[in-house]
Order: C-alpha cells, then sequence, then structure tokens
C-alpha cells in the first residue's frame, strides 16, 4: 500500500528535538494533532448521525472523504483555481449523489427480506470496495497533493510552529461543525433528526417520515464528509487507498464514543488526532496505524459499547 | 420442587397465591426519568392463570422482560419455582421452565413453521421433539403450513406459531403478552382451548390482556398494574366491582 | 419433480470428478482447480457465520493468515516441523485468537463485530509489517514441494470436509437450528432457553479454525508469503462477494459462488494481469446482489415459499417501494 503520507509529513516538519526543545515539540505535537482532529470530527459526527437514523455503519465514509479529495485535486490541477474553493462544490455534489443513495440504503436496511442489518452493512461495504477500485481503476495508485493559497505558509506562536494550511483547515472544520450543531439543536428538523436518532419507533409515532429524514441525512452527511475530505486533501495529499485510513478512523471515534454518539465523537476525534500525532512523532509514523487498530481493538474488547458515554 | 417462598410482609397481601411457583418483591427498574417497574410485588400460584391488566405504559410488558430475564432490575427479588432469578440470563430462566410470548411475534422468519417449533425443542427438550412438533402442528391447526417461512405466514397464524413454541418448551409457567389480540375469533378459540389442555397438565400461567371478555373467561385472578406498581388484585367480579379501578383503569375503550 | 436418486447422483457426480480431475488437466489447470476448491471452502467458511449465524465478519483474512503464518513459521528454520503437524497449531493460534475477538464483541449487535473483526484484521497485517519474525513487508519462505497433486488431493480433503461439516452441523442438527433460531430473533432465541452468546462463539471459532486450515495449505503450496497476500481486506471482500453471490446462508451457495468468482478471477487475470478493476467488480457485485438478487443464485432455483413471489418481483418492489408497510 503506498505511503498515503499522513504521518510522514508530521514527522518531516519538525527537525530532530535539541536539549531543552522537548517541551516544545510536546506542544508541537499535540497542537497538530488536535487541529487534525478538529478535521475528523466533521465527518465523523455525520457518520454517527448516519448510523443514529439509518442504523447502518457505512463503511464508504472514506469513500466520500478520497472522493472530497480527488474534486479539489481536479479543480486545482484542470481549473488552476484555489483548492479550497472545492468545498462548496464537494457539498453540493456528494450531497445530492448521497441524497439519492440513501433511499436505496434506507430501503434494504428495511426491507421484510431476509436479514436486512447484513444487507444494509453488506451494501455500504460494496460501496467502498465499488469506490475504492473504482478510483483505482480511473486514477491509479499516484498521490496528488492539492495546492491552495495557503499551501506552505506557517504560523508561529511563542515556540509552537503549524501550518497554515491545518489551522485554517480547523477554521473550517469549526465552521461546519458549528454549523452542524446550530442546524441540529436549534431548528425543527434537527429536533426530528435527533429524535429519530435517539429512538425511531417514538418519531414514527410523532410522525416524522423517517425514509425521507434518511434521504436528507444521507446526503447531508456525505456532502459533510467529501468537504471533511477537501480539507484532508489539502492538508496532506490523496490517493484511492487513504480511504480505508479515514473508515478506520470513523469506526476509531464510534466505537470510543459510542456508536451514535454525536457528542462524544467531537471529543473522540480530538482525541484520535492526539494519538496519532504523538505516535507518528515519538514512536515513528509507520506505527501509527498499529497504534490505532490497537487502540480501537482494545477498546472493542474492554468495553465494547463505547468509554465516552452517549451525549447527544 | 416445592415452593420456598415464605409469607413476606408484603404491603398488598392479597397478591399472595397459597403455593406460588412465581413470587416477584419489590422489584425496581427505571429507564431513565421511567419508572417502568416501580416496587412490583406480586405472585403466580401453582396451576393458576393469573390475568394482568392495566393502561398502557403501566409496566406490564416490563415486567414480563424482568421475570425472563431479557431486562435486568434495578432491585428487588424474583423467585421462580424455588430459584432466585432476579438478574439471572434469560436462557438460564428458560432452561428452569418458564417461557414467554412476546408482544410482537416474534418469528424466525426464514426458518420453516416446523422448523420453529424444534427450535423451542433445541435446547433441553430434544428427546421425541419431531413427535411433538408434529402433535403441536395438529393442536394448533398449522400443519397446512408447516413447510412454509414464519415470515409468509399471517399475523393470526404467527401468534399462533410463536404460542405453539411456547408449548413446545414444556414449561412450568407460561407468560402471554396479548397473544389474542387482534386474531381472528377461530384462532382465538384454538389458542384458549389449547390453555385449557395445558393448565390442565398442571402449568401456570400469567398473560396480559386488553380483552376483559378473554380474561374474565380464562383467568382465575386478576393482577391491576398503574405506573410500574400493582394497584390491585383479586377475582374478576370483587375487581369489577371496585367501580374506582373500573373507571380508571377499565372503563376505556378496547 | 425431485427423486431421491437426483439427490444422490450429483454428490457423487462431483466426487468422481474431483477424485479423478488431475488425469484429465494439465498442471495449469490442475492449480486454478486447487485454487477453485480452496475459495470454495473459505466461502463455506465465511458463511457459517455470515449464513447461519448472521454475524458479518469483515476480518476473515485474519484467521486465514494466522493459519498461514503459523505455517510458515514452524515449517521454516530453525523448527522445521513437517507440514501435518503445522496445521493443529495453526488451529490453536486461531482459535484462541477467535475467542478473544469475539467473546466481548459477539454479545453486542452485529456492527460493534463488524469492526472488531476488520480492526483485528487490520491490526494483524500492521503487526506482520513491522515485526522481525513475520519478515516484515517481505514476508516468509517456506520449505518448496513442488507436487501438484498432494496441494490439489489435500484441498480436495479440506473442501468436503468443509462442506460435510457444514451440511451435518447446520443443516441436519439441533446445533444448526439454534444457530438459526438466533440469527433470526435473538431474544426469542434467549427465550427458548439457548446460550446465544456460546452458541455464536462456537461458530465463529468453528468458521474461523476452518478458515486457518486453508490458511496453511495455501502457505505451503505457494511457498512464499506476505502480509498482503494473507492478511489483505481483498481475501474477505472475495469471501463476502462469493458468499453473497452464491446465496448467503445457503448450502451449495458458498461453494457455487467460490468456484465461480474464482474462474472469473482468474479469467481476467489472463486477459489483463493484475487489475484494479477486479476490485470495482467486486465491489460492484455486492451491491448489485443486495439490491437485485438477496438470496443470491441458490435462491434463483429454491422457490421456498409461494407468497414471496420471485426474486425479481421483490428486488423491483424493494427499489420502489416505501418498505414501511405494515405485516400482513
Amino acid at each position: 500500500m503506498p505511503e498515503s503520507g499522513f504521518a510522514s509529513i508530521l514527522s518531516n516538519k519538525q527537525s530532530e528535538p535539541k536539549n531543552g526543545e522537548q517541551l516544545d515539540l510536546f506542544l508541537q505535537t499535540l497542537i497538530n494533532g488536535l487541529l487534525i482532529g478538529g478535521v475528523i470530527a466533521t465527518f465523523t459526527i455525520g457518520f454517527q448521525l448516519t448510523f443514529g437514523v439509518l442504523h447502518v455503519i457505512d463503511f464508504a465514509v472514506g469513500g466520500w472523504v478520497v472522493l472530497g479529495g480527488y474534486l479539489a485535486y481536479y479543480i486545482s490541477a484542470l481549473l488552476k483555481l484555489d483548492g479550497f474553493l472545492a468545498i462548496p462544490v464537494a457539498f453540493l455534489l456528494f450531497g445530492a449523489i448521497g441524497y439519492l443513495i440513501g433511499p436505496i440504503l434506507y430501503n434494504v436496511r428495511n426491507s421484510r427480506t431476509a436479514r436486512p442489518e447484513l444487507m444494509a452493512l453488506a451494501l455500504t461495504f460494496g460501496l467502498f470496495t465499488l469506490l475504492r477500485g473504482g478510483m483505482l481503476t480511473a486514477w491509479g495508485f499516484n498521490t496528488h497533493s492539492v495546492p491552495t493559497a495557503l499551501s506552505g505558509e506557517s504560523l508561529t506562536i511563542g515556540p509552537v510552529t503549524v501550518p497554515m494550511i491545518r489551522v485554517a483547515a480547523a477554521v473550517f472544520a469549526i465552521v461546519i461543525a458549528g454549523g452542524l450543531f446550530l442546524f441540529l439543536y436549534r431548528t425543527r428538523y434537527g429536533l426530528a433528526i435527533r429524535a429519530t436518532a435517539e429512538n425511531r419507533q417514538n418519531a414514527a409515532l410523532m410522525g416524522v417520515n423517517i425514509r425521507r429524514l434518511s434521504a436528507n441525512v444521507y446526503g447531508l452527511y456525505a456532502g459533510i464528509t467529501a468537504m471533511a475530505g477537501v480539507l484532508m486533501a489539502a492538508i496532506f495529499s490523496v490517493n484511492p487507498e487513504v480511504g480505508l485510513r479515514y473508515t478506520l478512523f470513523a469506526f476509531f471515534v464510534a466505537v470510543l464514543a459510542g456508536l451514535g454518539s454525536v457528542g462524544g465523537a467531537l471529543v473522540a476525534a480530538l482525541m484520535l488526532g492526539t494519538i496519532e500525532a504523538f505516535v507518528s512523532t515519538y514512536v515513528g509514523s509507520s506505527y501509527s496505524l498499529l497504534a490505532i487498530f490497537a487502540t480501537l481493538f482494545l477498546v472493542l474488547l474492554v468495553s465494547p459499547r463505547g468509554i465516552l458515554k452517549r451525549g447527544l | 420442587m416445592a415452593s420456598t417462598s415464605s409469607p413476606q410482609s408484603g404491603s398488598a397481601p392479597e397478591n399472595r397465591a397459597s403455593d406460588a411457583i412465581l413470587a416477584v418483591r419489590d422489584l425496581y427498574r427505571h429507564f431513565g426519568g421511567i419508572k417502568a417497574a416501580n416496587g412490583v410485588t406480586l405472585e403466580v400460584g401453582r396451576r393458576e392463570i393469573a390475568g394482568l391488566i392495566g393502561p398502557n405504559g403501566s409496566g406490564k410488558s416490563t415486567l414480563f422482560s424482568l421475570v425472563a430475564g431479557t431486562v435486568k432490575p434495578d432491585s428487588g427479588q424474583i423467585s421462580f419455582d424455588g430459584h432466585e432469578i432476579a438478574g439471572m440470563n434469560a436462557h438460564r430462566i428458560a432452561r428452569l421452565g418458564l417461557a414467554r410470548t412476546f408482544q410482537i411475534p416474534a418469528m424466525f422468519d426464514n426458518m420453516t413453521v416446523t422448523e420453529n417449533l424444534l427450535a423451542a425443542a433445541a435446547q433441553g427438550h430434544w428427546h421425541g421433539a419431531k413427535e411433538r412438533a408434529a402433535e403441536t402442528l395438529a393442536l394448533l391447526k398449522l400443519e397446512p403450513v408447516a413447510e412454509n417461512r414464519a415470515s409468509d405466514l399471517s399475523g393470526g397464524q404467527q401468534k399462533l406459531l410463536e404460542f405453539g413454541r411456547v408449548v413446545m418448551r414444556q414449561a412450568s409457567l407460561i407468560l402471554l403478552d396479548e397473544v389474542t389480540a387482534g386474531v381472528h375469533p377461530n384462532i382465538r378459540k384454538i389458542i384458549l382451548e389449547a390453555i385449557a389442555r395445558l393448565r390442565e397438565r398442571g402449568i401456570s400461567f400469567l398473560i396480559i390482556e386488553h380483552d376483559m371478555e378473554m380474561v374474565r373467561n380464562v383467568c382465575d385472578r386478576i393482577i391491576v398494574m398503574d405506573a410500574g406498581r400493582v394497584v390491585t388484585s383479586g377475582a374478576f367480579e370483587d375487581i369489577v366491582r371496585n367501580s374506582e379501578v373500573m373507571q380508571t383503569y377499565l372503563g376505556r375503550p378496547q | 419433480m425431485k427423486s431421491r436418486w437426483a439427490g444422490l447422483i450429483i454428490p457423487v457426480a462431483i466426487v468422481v470428478v474431483l477424485a479423478l480431475m488431475p488425469t484429465f488437466v494439465n498442471n495449469y489447470w490442475l492449480r486454478i482447480a486447487t485454487g477453485a476448491l480452496m475459495w470454495a471452502g473459505l466461502a463455506c467458511s465465511w458463511n457459517m457465520l455470515g449464513g447461519y449465524a448472521g454475524y458479518i465478519n469483515f476480518g476473515q483474512s485474519a484467521f486465514f493468515g494466522l493459519g498461514a503464518y503459523t505455517t510458515a513459521l514452524l515449517m521454516g528454520d530453525p523448527i522445521n516441523l513437517p507440514f501435518f503437524v503445522t496445521i493443529p497449531a495453526g488451529i490453536a493460534v486461531t482459535a484462541i485468537c477467535a475467542v478473544v475477538v469475539g467473546g466481548p464483541t459477539l454479545r453486542l449487535r452485529g456492527a460493534y463485530f463488524a469492526i472488531a473483526t476488520w480492526a483485528f484484521a487490520e491490526a494483524l497485517t500492521q503487526f506482520a509489517n513491522v515485526m522481525n519474525f513475520t519478515g516484515g513487508i517481505g514476508g516468509l519462505n517456506l520449505p518448496p514441494f513442488l507436487n501438484e497433486r498432494f496441494f490439489y488431493y489435500t484441498m480436495v480433503g479440506a473442501a468436503v470436509l468443509t462442506y460435510l461439516i457444514t451440511w451435518a452441523l447446520f443443516e441436519h442438527s439441533r446445533f444448526g437450528l439454534k444457530v438459526k433460531a438466533l440469527r433470526d430473533h435473538e431474544a426469542a432465541a434467549e427465550a427458548m432457553g439457548i446460550n446465544t452468546s456460546l452458541v455464536k462463539l462456537q461458530t465463529f471459532v468453528l468458521s474461523a479454525v476452518t478458515a486457518s486450515v486453508f490458511g496453511a495449505i495455501f502457505a505451503y503450496w505457494v511457498t512464499f508469503i506476505n502480509p498482503k497476500s494473507v492478511f489483505g481486506g481483498d481475501i474477505t471482500d472475495q469471501m463476502v462477494v462469493m458468499v453473497l453471490l452464491g446465496g448467503l446462508g445457503s448450502l451449495r451457495g458458498p461453494a457455487i459462488g467460490g468456484v465461480g468468482l474464482f474462474v472469473i478471477n482468474r479469467l481476467i487475470w489472463m486477459h489483463w494481469g493484475d487489475t484494479a478493476f477486479y476490485i470495482a467488480i467486486l465491489g460492484a457485485a455486492i451491491v448489485l446482489v443486495v439490491l437485485f438478487l438477496p438470496d443470491g443464485i441458490a435462491g434463483l432455483f429454491t422457490r421456498r415459499s409461494t407468497k414471496s413471489g420471485t426474486v425479481l418481483d421483490k428486488a423491483v418492489g424493494k427499489l420502489v417501494g416505501g418498505g414501511e408497510g405494515g405485516r400482513g
């Protein structure tokens, strides 16, 4: 599997720690980790909502991230535009596609034929495999970077220097996540979504059309995830194989937070970003995936319902 | 096998049967703010058919789940046939001789009707299961659909099949959750006859039921629940005479 | 329509063909036949848990790989054990891992189990990638044994045994009834006295152990393994497609799907080499089967009930209809 440069960028940016710079390195790693965690939070919140409403874990989550990244790449490479301009386009385009896929997923999950839960899981798994194989076929194994106006700039606060692009991405992420939270907690429709995620029977009794709601939520989630993909591609780079990582990230967050928990997802995503940054910096980037898988796995064994109790 | 339940200083002495197969004491279970079981105390005697009535949300089905082990109680005791079963796993309680139906028929959808019956006997009662499955099919008049998948049955047939699985368990206490609700009178008749026959074999019943006619015909004693507690219990006629209870809990259209 | 003889003729014919295969075909096609049998067996192993118990395992390659690596480590220097001794060792390692993975997660809803198995397989891949004793990304070599007929007949034995175990245990025993009952309604199965956690774990261990045996044979056969070739997610992907294509939870379906898809795989490989296009085909196959053929190929031939209508009716209805209607 080609190295995505996910972790290597982190470690390349830092010079060898000299005496007395240990604390700076620690701070730098922490801030880098939190910034990435913020971006991860955007799509994992959507992932959690989707589970809450549709009762499906979406293996395709990494696929949507990568598609957003490729959109940014093509907008910057072919149209010579700033990569960040892809953000609204990604939301509209993949939101629309997700809106079309949502009802199909809902129908499979709620079908009266055998084993709907399995079939829905298999469907998202198949979708993920199809996206990955399709992208590999169309675009090959090459890794692409997405230039933006901020690429190469960096921000120095005291002893800590962080790439400007990460700060910008984190700001975008906060705006997206903030907008999502406002929507969920300050609008009637957001209330309907939360009610459905809490208890589908009650929501149905209250007159919520869960089928239409599912389409909207899946569309919203796919759009947000693709936007996160633009940010991730701008920070790191994009190739079809990195989708696996993002699916892993979503699972990691979901397991730590408890499947369906939106509030816990934010905390878990920040934890994930931090763990990944620290392992990459202090142990080595080739161990970061192993560390994440192992942590995920241990959490599943020790406290399978999640260690951060239900938020929402 | 004798009941070991000793007389206790219960709050409602009329809840006690002389020789109880099931004795529930001070059972509590809260879901968030909802007090589904808020100090339930009741008994079911051997060979007794006890009816459990009360408005929707009064905690009847939760009580079934607590007794059957699907839901764990916050506190309280449940004694079944001499065993303390509160907090025990559902399958262990079932092995002690307790069987139940679910409010929504819990079919093994992708298995045939016969397989559904055999599956009920797969744990512990396998000897002669095939013959008993054939008898049960005959008893419940399910022979024509014996090889159909359970998911293809009508709602009434599914209720019958679920009842048939309970019969296959050879239980000593059977919990029935609205087993005749919304079914055709013919099917209801089949079920009522089967209940009568099982009682002759010494089996006890606790039945959740909304249909007062059925309660009157079948049950020896009625237990009234409201807001997670047992309000009163006694013979059908006594309960009916108590106009307050009637007004509050029974006077509503079914 | 179906006489007692027809039920016997087909299995006998298959056994005869399998037994005589090496006299008909050259080594090239014998290798393809060996591979087809392996995949049929792996698909059957996945189907034990996925089809009969209803728990999707997205990390079955972990157990295939554990069998392969155990055999490779024990046959190589400095231990040099004979091949058939390494198989029970692989079974033991796999069984322990399956209990550790499945014990806590099988109690929960299927989604957690799917994630746990997937994470386990990926963690093992990464582990094998970075450790020295596994040879890292470079992998391990085994002592070469170039006897195609030996591997063919070993694979026949393992595949037929897997099929017979599935037939006896899941289709013709109390155990099978318990497994299918818990798949269809776990709470009701518990209410029938079935210890669902235990039965699920037993099924999972059996499924995992079966995959490890094929992994052991595979390692000795190809004489060289690396993390990608035995732990890779594509291995699980392929098993899932084979089972779904053939028919989830049916006896014959996974075997048919395994042989069929492997032959297609080889034909694609012959024409286009190693191509990412195959991954896209796998994904598309899963999506299409879930949407239009939920009972798989096996479902086309067995009309299990009169009310359900044809598979096509169902699929069209599912895509068009709302799916929220009440039960008749």
